[in-house]
């Protein structure tokens, strides 16, 4: 369970977000929804215990991140809005890595990197290194090594981003399974055909507030339109002119 | 610990596999014997006497007594034709000497008579000549006068008065360690040099490539990450140093010293005393450069900002240059400064105060931890992630 509220950030003097609320419940997946720079990245770096809130808190499972950083992290699987890779190492030693950073046992590591190998079709990639992969590729290291500690909550900025179809499929598969499996997801996007299809939740942010949440239905009813795009456009152009 | 651990083994791996990187790295290093042996025999070179020295001569014949005293000092006498100022100039010849056409006139009505001897005072690799050839026409002039004395009837003896005698208290190792000044400079260099990529590489390099952010989101302390990071770097600028050490104290002990009437012996006592005198060098410079690396807007600018501090084992050497005090115990307290004093001292055989060690060491480790702190501190602001 992943509870977001009242979250407010400044840069200088621009306001990112402000009175910031969501939640994301177990075994579902919300979408966090918004144009690029409407403040998705920024309450996400707030959730997962990169940058502090000026007002408000982000709680996973009960845990304020700003309080207790290490606790709330070691239950968040993340794909941040960074995800850069080691080109010198292996797909395999990213996920030693990061495991390690988790505490993981090296027994555990390498049983839950072949199992996320076979989950992410990488065998053929695992034991290479990342130089040269392609941005599918890297993607796929990225998921893995935010999952190598089996993770509760999954937070995803844009993982579908700059990906070709057949990755972009591979990646929505996956958010589909972590449902199954129970997991809170988190995700963004700015695609609005992506949310609709994969998200339970809504969560519609515009101009650094949250405009709209709920069901699908609830999103377009509260629009009064029939069609879920038109409604993030109109919530998002009703926000700006504010 | 673990987490330090899976840093550091992460980051050496990583380091490691960088060959291009890790080859500019220690080709410093490896350099050192090249450019200490070139150094070296061009000193030795400078300061002792050739073989056979040839001096160019207008007008010999115009001063035979004096042309002898050159030939029994073991010049080969040439005679010389043209402009010997155009011939010196462009490096043709070392020095001419001119003999004046009225050398003999002058001579018997006991005029003073001048013998030109034309030089380039810009030159280093002359200079010994030139000094010899001014003490041979010094002393023929001492010995003329003498004669004219005594066929006066007057004792030469009246002539002495005051005259310096020379006391050198400086051992012979101290001299050579004085020649060479620069094995600190660049074992100490070298410190600084060898895990300057990796350093970069692992602060701004991480930022410039995006993974900084992955990084952060594990739940670690910060201050974890950077011990890691500081050991992994410390490790590739230690063995950089070490090797440097070696190669240095190798092309010494192979370098013919003994022709400057020096000599430099090597314990293994002593040996054990430079390492132990140099050992928190490499994590004191890792600290600062990830300190600046992390510091830096970009890559670029670590580059920049890290290369300054190559220079720093310059510092104590030159300001001991200007200001040459002798060493007191405080001077052992400054990272650096302590260290380059050390090894110039071990090196020349002398003793150093036993607290020197400690005195050293736990500044130099101090400061290194308290910068790995400040770093620590600077990757808990959210302006890290955000440039």
């Amino acid at each position: 369970m992943i509870e977001v509220s009242g979250l407010k950030k400044t840069f200088g003097d621009v306001v990112a977000i402000e009175n910031v609320s969501f939640n994301a419940a177990d075994a579902r997946v919300t979408g966090l929804l918004g144009h690029n720079g409407a403040g998705k990245s920024t309450s996400l770096r707030v959730l997962y215990g990169l940058i502090k809130p000026e007002t408000g808190y982000a709680k996973i499972d009960g845990i304020d991140v700003s309080q207790d950083r290490i606790t709330a992290q070691s239950k968040l699987g993340v794909l941040p809005d960074g995800h850069g890779l080691y080109t010198r190492l292996t797909a395999r030693e990213h996920l030693q890595y990061f495991g390690r950073l988790h505490g993981l046992s090296d027994d555990r590591i390498e049983a839950r990197s072949e199992e996320l190998i076979r989950m992410l079709d990488m065998q053929g990639i695992a034991d290479r290194r990342t130089e040269g992969f392609s941005q599918g590729e890297r993607m796929k290291v990225c998921l893995a090594r935010a999952l190598i500690h089996d993770p509760r909550h999954v937070v995803l900025d844009e993982p579908t981003n700059g990906l070709d179809v057949m990755t972009t499929r591979k990646v929505r598969e996956l958010i589909a399974e972590l449902r199954t499996l129970g997991l809170c997801v988190l995700f963004s996007s700015h695609l609005m055909y992506e949310v609709a299809k994969l998200c339970d939740d809504i969560v519609i942010i515009a101009e650094g507030r949250v405009v709209a949440v709920g069901s699908p239905e609830e999103i377009r009813a509260a629009a009064g339109v029939d069609n879920l795009e038109d409604a993030f456009v109109l919530l998002s152009e009703q926000a700006a002119s504010v | 610990m673990n987490v330090v651990r899976a840093v550091l083994i992460k980051e050496l791996k990583d380091g490691l596999r960088d060959r291009r990187a890790l080859l500019s790295a220690f080709l410093f290093p490896l350099l050192a014997p090249v450019f200490i042996y070139g150094l070296m025999t061009l000193v030795i070179k400078q300061n002792s006497e050739s073989e056979d020295l040839v001096l160019p001569v207008i007008g010999q014949a115009y001063a035979p007594a004096l042309m002898h005293q050159f030939e029994e000092a073991g010049f080969i006498l040439e005679v010389f034709d043209g402009s010997p100022e155009a011939a010196v100039r462009d490096k043709s010849v070392e020095l001419v000497v001119q003999v004046p056409k009225d050398y003999q006139e002058t001579m018997a009505n006991f005029e003073l008579t001048r013998v030109l001897v034309i030089h380039d005072g810009s030159r280093n690799d002359t200079r010994t000549i030139v000094r010899k050839v001014r003490r041979l026409i010094t002393n023929y002039n001492n010995e003329l006068a003498a004669l004219r004395l005594i066929a006066r009837g007057v004792s030469p003896k009246i002539m002495q008065g005051v005259r310096a005698k020379n006391s050198d208290v400086a051992s012979d190792e101290q001299r050579a360690a004085n020649l060479l000044n620069f094995i600190p400079i660049y074992v100490l260099m070298a410190a600084f040099v060898c895990g300057l990529g990796l350093a970069i590489d692992n602060t701004a390099g991480e930022r410039e490539r995006r993974s900084l952010e992955p990084l952060l989101i594990n739940p670690v302390t910060r201050t974890a990450l950077v011990f890691g990071k500081w050991l992994a770097a410390s490790a590739l600028a230690g063995a950089g140093m070490i090797i440097t050490l070696g190669l240095c104290l190798a092309a010494m002990l192979a370098l013919p010293i003994d022709e400057l009437g020096l000599n430099f012996t090597l314990t293994s006592g002593q040996i054990l005393m430079l390492l132990l005198a140099i050992l928190p060098v490499p994590m004191f410079a890792s600290s600062l450069q990830l300190l600046l690396g992390l510091f830096a807007k970009s890559f670029k600018d670590a580059q920049s900002y890290v290369g300054i501090l190559v220079f720093i084992p310059v510092i104590p050497t030159l300001v001991l240059q200007f200001l040459p005090v002798a060493s007191s115990l405080w001077m052992y307290f400054v990272p650096i400064f302590g260290q380059s004093l050390m090894i110039k001292e071990i090196l020349g055989a002398e003793t150093i105060p036993l607290l020197a060690y400690p005195a050293a060491f736990m500044t130099t480790f101090a400061t290194s931890l308290l910068v790995c702190w400040l770093t620590g501190r600077l990757l808990n602001q959210e302006r890290v992630i955000q440039s």
